[in-house]
């Protein structure tokens, strides 16, 4: 407990007076436990979008409704990817703005990264809103429960980025950013990479493969 | 010492880092060249007449790009390249795990042998 609180206060008083200054981990890898508990939890989520795609996969025929070919419209999922893959830039140039303690354009690029994922997730909802009227319900076919299910978990997961953005750009205009806990960002930056990652597989899997 | 998006950012500034992290130039052109793959990747659908992709070699293909694609940002923009090797190992392990489990699965549905479906 006591051992604890000094802990605190130490960091408290990093926060005060350095911060150009990086906290020193003293743990057994070198690596800090959020970094190494983020790689920890997005290698079980290679597990969970595993289950999800096998189950696409597997029922990717469907014995009523719908066709994939009938209704995926590419070219708009294609900019839908490009704009994903864009936000994995601007996100890259955040951690490193703050590694260099820009702060302005941390909150530029974090900003923009929003907008983008904002952008991906404004286009998915779109997206739907049209299958449905196609007549492809979430209940439609095996397919459409299959599909339906692994790109709204993906959704769900960049919706949750954006939050995680935002409480970034907040925490920065209340001074409570400084460069030494730039390790904040690269974790955030962690799982937008890796949400990217996923979607990078998607749209080769589901969406382009004949 | 103030660094610019010009200069690399030193290991003993990051976590975990065992290389220091590339200067903002390298990202861009990193992006560029995703998105250049990303354009291969939708000449696959829009030109499926192409010779490099005909005559059933376009999920090979599709496959290739995108492993490309996912170990780039990996590496470049999630840093693997420049962080401590167990990062490395951790999210291998979760990886594999995956693409072991859900094969066995696959092969177990005879997915490989679509006419075998009846």
């Amino acid at each position: 407990m006591a051992e604890a609180l000094t802990a605190r206060e130490s960091i408290k008083a990093a926060d005060a007076h350095a911060p150009a200054a990086h906290i020193e981990h003293d743990t057994n890898t070198g690596i800090s436990n959020t970094k190494l508990g983020m790689w920890l939890f997005l290698a079980s989520e290679c597990l969970l979008f595993g289950g999800l795609i096998t189950t696409y996969l597997l029922y990717k025929r469907p014995l009523e409704g719908p066709t994939p070919k009938e209704i995926f419209d590419i070219p708009f999922t294609s900019t839908s990817s490009f704009v994903l893959l864009m936000s994995s830039l601007t996100m890259v140039l955040a951690v490193s703005a703050i590694e260099r303690g820009d702060h302005e354009r941390l909150r530029i690029w974090i900003g923009a990264t929003a907008l983008l994922g904002a952008t991906f997730i404004a286009g998915q909802i779109y997206e739907f809103t049209v299958f449905v009227r196609e007549g492809l319900g979430f209940t439609t076919s095996r397919f459409s429960s299959a599909f339906y299910t692994l790109t709204g978990f993906h959704g769900v997961h960049v919706t949750i980025g954006i939050i995680m953005l935002m409480s970034l750009v907040l925490l920065s205009l209340r001074g409570k950013l400084p460069e030494h806990r730039s390790e904040t960002v690269e974790i955030v930056g962690l799982y937008w990479h890796f949400v990217d990652v996923v979607w990078i597989f998607i749209f080769a899997v589901v969406y382009l493969v004949p | 010492m103030t660094l610019t998006s010009h200069d690399p950012i030193p290991a003993s500034n990051l976590d975990g880092a065992v290389e220091d992290y590339s200067r903002d130039k390298v990202y861009v052109l990193t992006a560029l060249f995703l998105a250049a793959v990303t354009v291969v990747e939708i000449l696959t659908y829009a030109y499926p007449d192409f010779p490099i992709w005909a005559d059933n070699l376009v999920i090979p293909v599709l496959m290739i790009l995108m492993a490309v694609k996912f170990f780039t940002v990996l590496y470049i923009f999630m840093h693997l390249k420049f962080d401590k090797p167990l990062l490395t190992w951790v999210f291998y392990a979760g990886l594999v795990l995956a693409v072991l489990v859900y094969m066995a699965v696959l092969s177990t549905f005879r997915i490989w042998w679509p006419e075998s479906h009846g």
